[in-house]
Parts: structure tokens; C-alpha cells; sequence
């Protein structure tokens, strides 16, 4: 074990602290290498340093530039400062998008996680036709954001699809997946969770690979009920899986596209609206490319917010058994 | 011989890089190509998008036009979906093709920002006589010509015919003087609506997307204006503006079209024709092959209703040069040999699209498939004009499209009131041009 304890207070069994003589160094106190093996270190980070200066710093900083400018995107721009900025608060299809994408993340990043890791356990056990499951849930990741969207359009269409005409087959009423604003929005979110719980459930497979059989058969010997097990030594154990599902997920969400545009566009009346369509709305239909890059911004400072938090919050982030 | 796996990796890293950097820069092209402006004198880049028939055409076009000049021309055929952020992107990189294929709707955004060729010093005189009036205003920006109207469409009404008879509907125009009126329409949709399941509605229309410009043929069919003659005010908070937006929410309101028949809807109208929810739909003539590949119920067309005058969008594309190719004069003769006679007939007849030369629109032309329902878009074509098609061809249609999807989905989705939104669309119209 390399961390403190996870158990918390009134834990049957703990099963997470670890003795001093097995934690390993700090960072503070880790070994300076010599000179040669710092170069060579370096030589091979080389080629990434260069990639993600070149492909990923470079066109943020871009970004963050043409975010000042008044620009359509031909010719040289017209420099505002922080105008484009300042017109984001007083603008009510920004603040919808944002309640919107703030709210999708809020469902869809737990959601995911909890259905992935309920998966995991599951199909981790002896289950017949085990590997046929695993197959169906994690067959959503080979598809297509776009193929994924098509394929709810199908489902959801309230004319057409097959959905609604399940739902008056039982005599119900139909639902307005498409013209409800409600509707529509939970629409998209099934559609993610479909499309993303496999993925989260292949992590938590990988992380209770690592979970060794003698932590249950200790908490079993020391009267652990199954729930006690998965909640006291499970969840804690998957914890590093968990941090880094939580940060993907919550990147993912903030960055959802391709099935809002497909699926809604945005609509009813902005009620699908999320940061990301709405600024290409704005920069490639409406060519308002200054706006749409400080939507980008904005975008890009949420999400380090929400993960610097989760970072300096997360106590089972490094947690290995 | 013996590789370590040093040498092994190493030579996999030299011969990959090349391949994933040639992967990341440039754009893919039909014929291995890559995009851009051409350099040599006589060779020239066309990107363009286009369905089989359309691309067939185009290939026959280009080909007689390399037979006569003997120049080259490399024909860059990309998805739709990617044309305009390749584009986009290729201006901005200082590195576009000379000519490409662009809507109407879209074209005034490329004229207003200087990146389009004006073509007024390389065209023969009277070159502007060859097309329809209303096709030439389309390509204008600031009084000069910066592309040329290679086709266009229109809206008429497609008709599931066992439907509307089953209903009772079976008094359907045949000439273009005997369309229905507003109010025809609405009693035609009334009949529909008593006698279709609740599930099913009387008709769709084809707003979907940018598909929403087409919501101004029912503003020109009531004689309005959206932006004022000189394109540089709103001119849509008046009779005709209220009135098409109070007949158009009345079809929501009324029942007549599927609730999700909405400008941002994902379902387009067309689709919900083919899976007969509606007997109806809106659709210009470009579905024709697709649609007599699809359906197996007889179905036919008429033309869109009439109120003080028809109206219709002015779809379709223009061909511009950019006002960065090295080869002006060439990329101008490129677009006028695209436009001759024989060149157009054959795009248009085998693509099921409309002329904008006169000269064909007065002869006729015969569609490959369907050829029965070519009088019925050529004359609904006919009834575009001028002054509409120059108001799409402003340079801030892309805003205006913005303001009409806005305004449009707030009255039909969520019951705003007519004059709130005739004022709505004129205040979004003006900030879009100011």
C-alpha cells in the first residue's frame, strides 16, 4: 500500500493502512539521477514535448488570442480585448449552455460511473455467458459519436421511432423526445449513457483485476455482509480508476458534441444547447469566430476547475493495493 | 539479415513519421491530390461536394472544358459535411482552391469578406443575358458578379397520392395559375387532419437546419421583404412578415404538421413523407431520384400555394472563383463553360435540378427520372424573383439564417406571439447587418 487509509471511521475491517516500512519514497526524497539518464529522459519525452507544444499549447494559446479579436475568421481580425468576454454575461443562450452542460455532466458523469462500475462487478463474477455481456457493453465504444446520435435519431424520432412506438403500443401517450424540452434533453443523456457506460465498465474490469481475493476473504472472515465488501474494500480499491474515469468523464461531458448536434442541434429552443455547440453555432454558422473562441475558453477553465478540485479532493487517487 | 530490435524500431519510426504527418496536414481529394490554389498557368483546383449524378455532370463539364482550352483542372470532390470548414480553413491558410461550389445562401458570406473573385473584368459582354434574372441577382455582391448560378431549386408540395385520395382530397393543381391559395391550403390540411390518425398529420415542411431560408417563400408569397431593397435594413415587421409568421404557427397550432417538425429538428420533413406520417411535404426536386428509389406507394407533385403572388426559395448553388487564384482568367472561363448550354442540360436533367440559363428554363428540360414532374419545379421556379433571390445573397445571411431559426422556433415551439416575433426577426436582422 503507498497510501494512508481509505476505510472510513467504523469500517468492519481495515483493510487499507498500510505499514510504514511499505510506503514508498516521496517525491521529495526520490534519487537524482545523473546527468546522462536526465538527457536520455529527455530525448525520449522529446518527441510528445514536441507534439503537445505543437498540437495542443500552440493552439490554445491561438485560441485564447483570436478570443480578443473581432474576426470572421478572414483577414486579420479587429483586437476588442475583452469585449467578446463581457458580452458573454448579458448572453442568455451562453448561460442556458453552460446550465445545460453543467447539468448533463452532473447526471452523466455519476451515472456512467455507477452503471460502469455495477457492470464491472457483476461481469467480474462468475456470470454465465460472461464474456458475451462484456462484449454487448462495451460494443457501444466501437461505434461512432455520430453513428451513436443516428442511431438514438432512430429510436427517439417521436413520429417513427422506436421507442414511441413501443410506448403506444402499450396505449400510452407518446413522448415528445424531439419537440419537449425535458424530453430531449433526457433523450441525449440515455444516448450518452448508452454509448459510455461500456467504457467505464472496462476500466472497473482492469481495476478489480488488481483487487486481490484475500482482502474479501478477510473482510468475510471478519463478518463483512456483501454490501459492506464492495462498499469498504471494492470502491476504495478502484479508487485511482475512479479518479481518472471521473476526470475523463467529466471532459467528455463538458466537450459532448457530436450527439447533441446530431440527435437535437441544440433544440427545442436551446434546451439541448451545451457550450461546445453552441460555440460552433457561433463560429462556423454565424462565422462570430472571436465569440465562439472565448465560449472556448470558458469551456476550457471549467473543466481545469472541476479537475483541479476533484485533484485536491480525491483521497483514494493513488490508491494501490 | 539480423535486425535487433533497435534497428527494427527505428526503421518502423523512419517509414511511419512520413505517413502520420502526411495524415495530419492537408486534405484527402478524390484523386490523391491535395487542395489548394494551383501555381502552374494552366491548371487549375475545383473542390466542390455532390451526389453520383451531380459529380457525373460536373466530370463531363470539367472534361469538355479541358478539351477545349487544354488546360487541367484537378477536381477535389469532398462530403458535404466537411466542404465549407475545409474551405474555411484552406482561405485562411492562404492556400484555397480557384474555384468552388457554394449555396446561395452561403455565397454572400465569402463575396462580403473579399475572399471571392469578382468577375466583372473577365466576362465576355453580355454574359449576364444567359441567365434568368433572378439567378444572376444571386450571385451579385455590391453590383458586380462574383460567381456564376450553375442551377437551382425549388420547393413544390409532394403528394402521396392513395393518401389524399383516401382523405378525400383530390382537386390537386396541374398548372401553375391554379395552385392553392393560403387559404386552399388550409382547407386542404383541415379535410387531412379530420380524417388521419392522431399519429398522422397533413403535411411537413422542409425548414429543417438551413433549410430555414425557405421559410421566406412564405413571406414572398405574401409580396414582403425581409431586408430592405438596398440589403442594408430589416424590412420584415410589416403585413406580409406577420402574416407568413401567423400562418406558418398556425400549422402547429392547428395540428397540420408532426409537433417535431421544427427548424432545429433532427427529423427532416422528407423523411417523414417516406415513412408516411404526412401525405405532404415540401421538397425541391433533388429528392426525385432518391424518392422514386425508396417508395412503393404513386406519388406525384404539386406546386407550393400562392397568397398575393408565388414565392419560392431560390436554392442550389453558384460557382465561384477565389480572389486568390493565380489564374483569373482561367478560373472565369472554367465558370463560363460550366454554364454553357449543353453543360448545364446535362447536369441538370441527369441530377433532377433546375437551370439558370433562360434559355433552357424557356425550352424545358427532361429529368432522367420522373421527367413527368420537370414542368411542375420549372414552373414553381419560375415564380422566384429577382428581388427575392438578392436579398439571400446578402452577405449577412449567415446571421440572418441565425435570427430566422431563433425567432421561428420561439413562435412555433414555444407560442410566441405574431408581433413579438415579426419584431424579434426585425431586431435580429437589424444587429445582423448593422
Amino acid at each position: 500500500m503507498t497510501s494512508p487509509s481509505a476505510a472510513p471511521a467504523g469500517a468492519p475491517v481495515d483493510v487499507a493502512a498500510p505499514a510504514a516500512d511499505e510506503r514508498g519514497p516521496s517525491p521529495g526524497r526520490a534519487r537524482r539521477g545523473s546527468p546522462g539518464e536526465a538527457l536520455a529522459a529527455y530525448t525520449f519525452l522529446a518527441p510528445n514535448l514536441v507534439l503537445l507544444g505543437l498540437f495542443v499549447l500552440l493552439p490554445l494559446a491561438w485560441a485564447v488570442w483570436i478570443s480578443t479579436q473581432d474576426t470572421d475568421g478572414f483577414g486579420a481580425g479587429t483586437f476588442v480585448g475583452a469585449d467578446n468576454y463581457a458580452r458573454l454575461l448579458s448572453d442568455g443562450t451562453f448561460w442556458r449552455s453552460v446550465v445545460n452542460t453543467t447539468l448533463f455532466t452532473a447526471i452523466v458523469t455519476p451515472a456512467s460511473m455507477a452503471l460502469g462500475l455495477g457492470a464491472a462487478v457483476l461481469l467480474d463474477g462468475a456470470l454465465p455467458a460472461r464474456g458475451f455481456f462484456r462484449s454487448v457493453l462495451i460494443l457501444p465504444m466501437a461505434v461512432s459519436g455520430v453513428a451513436t446520435a443516428l442511431i438514438g435519431v432512430l429510436v427517439f424520432d417521436e413520429n417513427s421511432g422506436v421507442l414511441d412506438g413501443i410506448i403506444r403500443a402499450l396505449g400510452l401517450p407518446g413522448v415528445a423526445w424531439q419537440s419537449g424540452g425535458a424530453a430531449a434533453f433526457t433523450s441525449v443523456v440515455l444516448v450518452t449513457l448508452w454509448w459510455r457506460v461500456g467504457f467505464n465498465m472496462l476500466i472497473y474490469l482492469a481495476a478489480l483485476q488488481g483487487v486481490g481475493a484475500h482482502l474479501y476473504e478477510a473482510a468475510t472472515l471478519d463478518g463483512a455482509s456483501a454490501w459492506q465488501r464492495f462498499r469498504y474494500v471494492t470502491v476504495p480499491m478502484v479508487g485511482p480508476a475512479s479518479f481518472f474515469l471521473l476526470v475523463m468523464n467529466v471532459i467528455y461531458s463538458f466537450q459532448v458534441f457530436d450527439i447533441v448536434f446530431v440527435m437535437t442541434g441544440g433544440g427545442p429552443r436551446d434546451a439541448t444547447s451545451v457550450l461546445v455547440t453552441y460555440a460552433y453555432e457561433t463560429g462556423f454558422v454565424t462565422r462570430d469566430q472571436g465569440y465562439a473562441a472565448a465560449i472556448g475558453v470558458v469551456l476550457l477553465l471549467l473543466t481545469l476547475a472541476v479537475t483541479a478540485v476533484r485533484w485536491r479532493t480525491s483521497r483514494t487517487r493513488d490508491l494501490v493495493e | 539479415m539480423d535486425l535487433t530490435r533497435r534497428q527494427l524500431l527505428g526503421a518502423a519510426g523512419a517509414l511511419g513519421l512520413p505517413a502520420a504527418l502526411a495524415g495530419c496536414g492537408g486534405f484527402s481529394t478524390s484523386d490523391g491530390s491535395s487542395g489548394g490554389a494551383s501555381g502552374s498557368a494552366d491548371t487549375l483546383t475545383f473542390t466542390t461536394w455532390g451526389t453520383d449524378a451531380e459529380i457525373a455532370g460536373l466530370r463531363a463539364a470539367v472534361s469538355r472544358f479541358e478539351e477545349s482550352s487544354g488546360a487541367t483542372v484537378s477536381l477535389n470532390v469532398v462530403p458535404y459535411e466537411q466542404m465549407f470548414s475545409n474551405i474555411d480553413a484552406q482561405i485562411q491558410a492562404g492556400n484555397p482552391p480557384d474555384v468552388f461550389r457554394v449555396p446561395y445562401y452561403t455565397f454572400g458570406s465569402y463575396a462580403g469578406a473579399g475572399q471571392l473573385l469578382d468577375l466583372s473584368p473577365h466576362l465576355e459582354s453580355g454574359f449576364a443575358d444567359r441567365f434568368t434574372p433572378q439567378a444572376w441577382a444571386a450571385v451579385q455582391n455590391g453590383g458586380s458578379p462574383y460567381g456564376v448560378p450553375h442551377h437551382t431549386d425549388t420547393s413544390a408540395i409532394l403528394l402521396n397520392l392513395p393518401a389524399l385520395e383516401a382523405a378525400g382530397v383530390t382537386d390537386i393543381p396541374t398548372r401553375l395559375e391554379d395552385a392553392w391559395s393560403w387559404d386552399d391550403l388550409a382547407a386542404v390540411a383541415t379535410t387531412l387532419r379530420a380524417s388521419l390518425p392522431d399519429d398522422q398529420y397533413p403535411f411537413a415542411y422542409n425548414w429543417q437546419g438551413n433549410g430555414v431560408t425557405r421559410w421566406l417563400s412564405w413571406l414572398f408569397q405574401a409580396d414582403g421583404r425581409f431586408l430592405t431593397e438596398d440589403l442594408s435594413g430589416p424590412a420584415i415587421d410589416s403585413e406580409a412578415g406577420r402574416a407568413a409568421v401567423e400562418f406558418t404557427q398556425s400549422f402547429f397550432t392547428q395540428g397540420w404538421v408532426p409537433p417535431n417538425d421544427t427548424v432545429t429538428s433532427s427529423t427532416y420533413a422528407q423523411d417523414t413523407w417516406y415513412a408516411q406520417t404526412v401525405p405532404m411535404v415540401w421538397s425541391g426536386a433533388f429528392s426525385i431520384p432518391d424518392a422514386e428509389s425508396t417508395l412503393d406507394f404513386e406519388w406525384g407533385a404539386t406546386f407550393a400555394p400562392q397568397r398575393v403572388r408565388g414565392g419560392g426559395d431560390f436554392g442550389g448553388n453558384a460557382l465561384v472563383a477565389t480572389a486568390g487564384t493565380a489564374n483569373p482568367e482561367l478560373a472565369a472561363a472554367l465558370l463560363a463553360s460550366v454554364t454553357e448550354e449543353e453543360s448545364m442540360r446535362q447536369f441538370c436533367e441527369g441530377a433532377s435540378l433546375l437551370p439558370t440559363r433562360a434559355d433552357l428554363v424557356e425550352q424545358g428540360i427532361t429529368f432522367d427520372v420522373r421527367p413527368d414532374l420537370a414542368p411542375v419545379f420549372l414552373g414553381q421556379a419560375s415564380v422566384v424573383r429577382a428581388q427575392d433571390s438578392a436579398q439571400v445573397a446578402s452577405p449577412d445571411m449567415a446571421s440572418i439564417i441565425t435570427v430566422l431559426q431563433d425567432q421561428l422556433e420561439e413562435a412555433f415551439v414555444g407560442g410566441q406571439d405574431v408581433a413579438t416575433t415579426a419584431q424579434g426577426l426585425s431586431d435580429g436582422i437589424a444587429d445582423a447587418v448593422r
